[in-house]
């Protein structure tokens, strides 16, 4: 950084990513309060636990092979060539953030005089994979063991979603070129993944004791503090501010990079490095945060716990387009992915004997599904890339965004990386014993122990007198 | 040990490092060392918890029983 004007951008750019990490830390404390609300007393301390302790799993792990593979894998690899290396190999050297730079011993992994963006922007990832490790996490609460939650937790924060959106989240990703897949604020990439993961684990984990009756009708079981889950839900709101900011560049000049000679057009972009602006997407969030709740009021009848889901659902399902869509069209998708969602979740409930404790697979799965299928046709002919417009299926350009890209591309995120791996996963750790508490501890109560412990603490303090 | 022992010499280098972090060239040791970590914190807690688990199953308490345990401090 030798003239004022880079270092501006530069600094400008390390600090932008920097606060999109402290909003999108949040979404966390969000879902910590959102779970601790929904389970009852005897499970609490167990479920903040089973939250809390993802932060520092998914950020280890992130930081040893996550990262690594975002930067590895947009290829497939075999499927379309890179239009870095031309090469349909795993990717494994190039610029910036391309692989050697991104394996946890290269120098750029660390304090870098020279290097003001990698950490910053592997936080942002970072904490997308937090939020998507947060999403299975409420779905299984009060009867996973915390060891399987931690390997589960891992698997998805780690691996499969950036397995995901390094094939759909990428500027060199082969959905985009293949399918013309597009989902700007992670409709797909980071919710319909994991609402399909968390179905896949919650096949095999089962319902929680008493959830369903002997003739198999589903009962209600809390939420325990319904004012606990809705401010959590409203933090997550207030995080996910941050989570479509972290989603954009927030300065480039799209000139050079399209090869444009004698262009210059700085503008902010999305993370396939197509054009947008901070202040229409700002415009996008309210309206489909507006458009779920006001479907989620209307479709639960006025119960706070899904108006304010559906505030949540309604983002989601409008975000695959978000970067391009009107207001008023985010307004309505958000809506119809509301109205879907929650329907969906009780007739799955119902019919599969699903119990997700709090709503995770309608909410972040089945919205995000829907918001990739209806953009796939709001969207139908814009292209999915800046850098060339080509046809579906050839993979050496980038395929225009279409509804059956986008339908094959939301069964890839819900089904092939998200439902698969967590049911597969799950059957491994219940062969092995290790996927649910036993039985007489889901009775008594995770938290059993260290209230009995709390008791005698504070009789022992009452009878004292000195 | 240190990387760099004076900013003045460090920053009018011909070419400026930008590595400044201690033991420059021993990043694998520390992955290493990280993962080593990572991995004997797992299999400490998941022996825990399953111990845990076990004893608190013996006991067969009731769904109620954690009642009388509310504390009211």
């Amino acid at each position: 950084m030798d003239n004022e004007l880079g270092a501006l951008t530069t600094i400008f750019t390390e600090f932008y990513y920097w606060i999109t990490v402290v909003l999108m830390f949040l979404i966390h404390v969000g879902f910590c309060m959102y779970e601790v609300g929904a389970s009852r007393y005897k499970h609490h301390q167990h479920t903040l636990m089973k939250n809390t302790l993802l932060i520092p799993l998914v950020t280890v792990t992130w930081f040893f092979f996550g990262w690594w593979i975002y930067w590895a894998f947009p290829t497939g690899p075999g499927i379309a060539p890179s239009i870095m290396t031309e090469s349909t190999g795993l990717i494994l050297g190039g610029g910036f953030g391309a692989n050697e730079l991104a394996n946890p011993t290269n120098a750029l992994m660390a304090v870098n005089l020279g290097d003001h963006i990698m950490g910053v922007f592997w936080a942002a990832f970072l904490l997308f994979s937090w939020t998507a490790a947060s999403i299975v996490s409420g779905a299984v609460i009060e009867r996973i063991t915390t060891f399987a939650f931690g390997i589960l937790a891992i698997a998805i924060g780690s691996v499969f979603w950036s397995i995901d959106a390094a094939w759909g989240w990428h500027f060199d990703g082969w959905m985009l070129k293949i399918l013309g897949y597009h989902d700007a604020y992670a409709s797909g990439v980071i919710h319909a993944i994991c609402g399909g993961f968390a179905l896949g684990i919650l096949a095999v984990l089962g319902p929680r004791i008493g959830k369903f009756s002997s003739s198999g009708e589903p009962r209600n079981i809390g939420p325990r503090n319904p004012w606990l889950v809705c401010i959590g839900l409203f933090l997550i709101y207030t995080g996910f501010w941050g989570f479509y900011a972290a989603c954009n560049i927030p300065i480039f000049n799209l000139g050079p990079e399209y090869g444009m000679e004698g262009v210059t057009y700085f503008t902010a972009t999305n993370i396939y490095v197509t054009p947008t602006t901070l202040s229409g997407i700002t415009m996008n969030f309210l309206l489909s945060l507006a458009g779920g709740l006001l479907a989620g009021y209307w479709i639960s009848k006025g119960d706070p716990f899904w108006t304010y889901s559906g505030g949540l659902a309604g983002i989601i399902a409008a975000s695959a387009g978000n970067d391009l869509y009107h207001p008023m069209q985010s307004l309505i998708i958000a809506g119809v992915g509301t109205v879907i969602a929650y329907k969906l979740h009780y007739w799955v409930e119902r019919e599969f004997k699903i119990d997700d404790a709090v709503g995770a697979v309608a909410v972040h799965g089945y919205a995000g599904v829907v918001g990739l299928i209806i953009c796939g046709f709001v969207l139908w002919g814009y292209p999915s890339s800046g850098y060339g417009v080509g046809s579906m299926w050839v993979g050496t350009d980038y395929a225009p965004i279409n509804p059956l890209g986008m339908i094959i591309g939301a069964f890839i995120m819900f089904g092939v990386l998200g439902f698969l791996p967590g049911w597969i996963l799950a059957k491994i750790l219940h062969s092995a014993g290790k996927l649910r508490i036993p039985r007489d501890v889901e009775l008594a109560g995770l938290d059993y122990n260290i209230m009995e412990q709390a008791r005698k603490d504070e009789r022992a303090v009452a009878s004292s007198n000195r | 040990m240190a990387t760099v022992t004076n900013w003045i010499d460090h920053l009018t280098a011909s070419e400026v490092a930008g590595q400044v972090y201690p033991m420059v060239g021993s990043e694998m040791w520390w992955v290493l060392a990280g993962i080593i970590f990572w991995i004997l914190w797992t299999v400490s807690t998941a022996t825990g918890e399953a111990e845990e688990h076990e004893k608190l199953a013996r006991k067969k308490h009731g769904s109620n029983d954690y009642k009388s345990n509310i504390a009211e401090w």
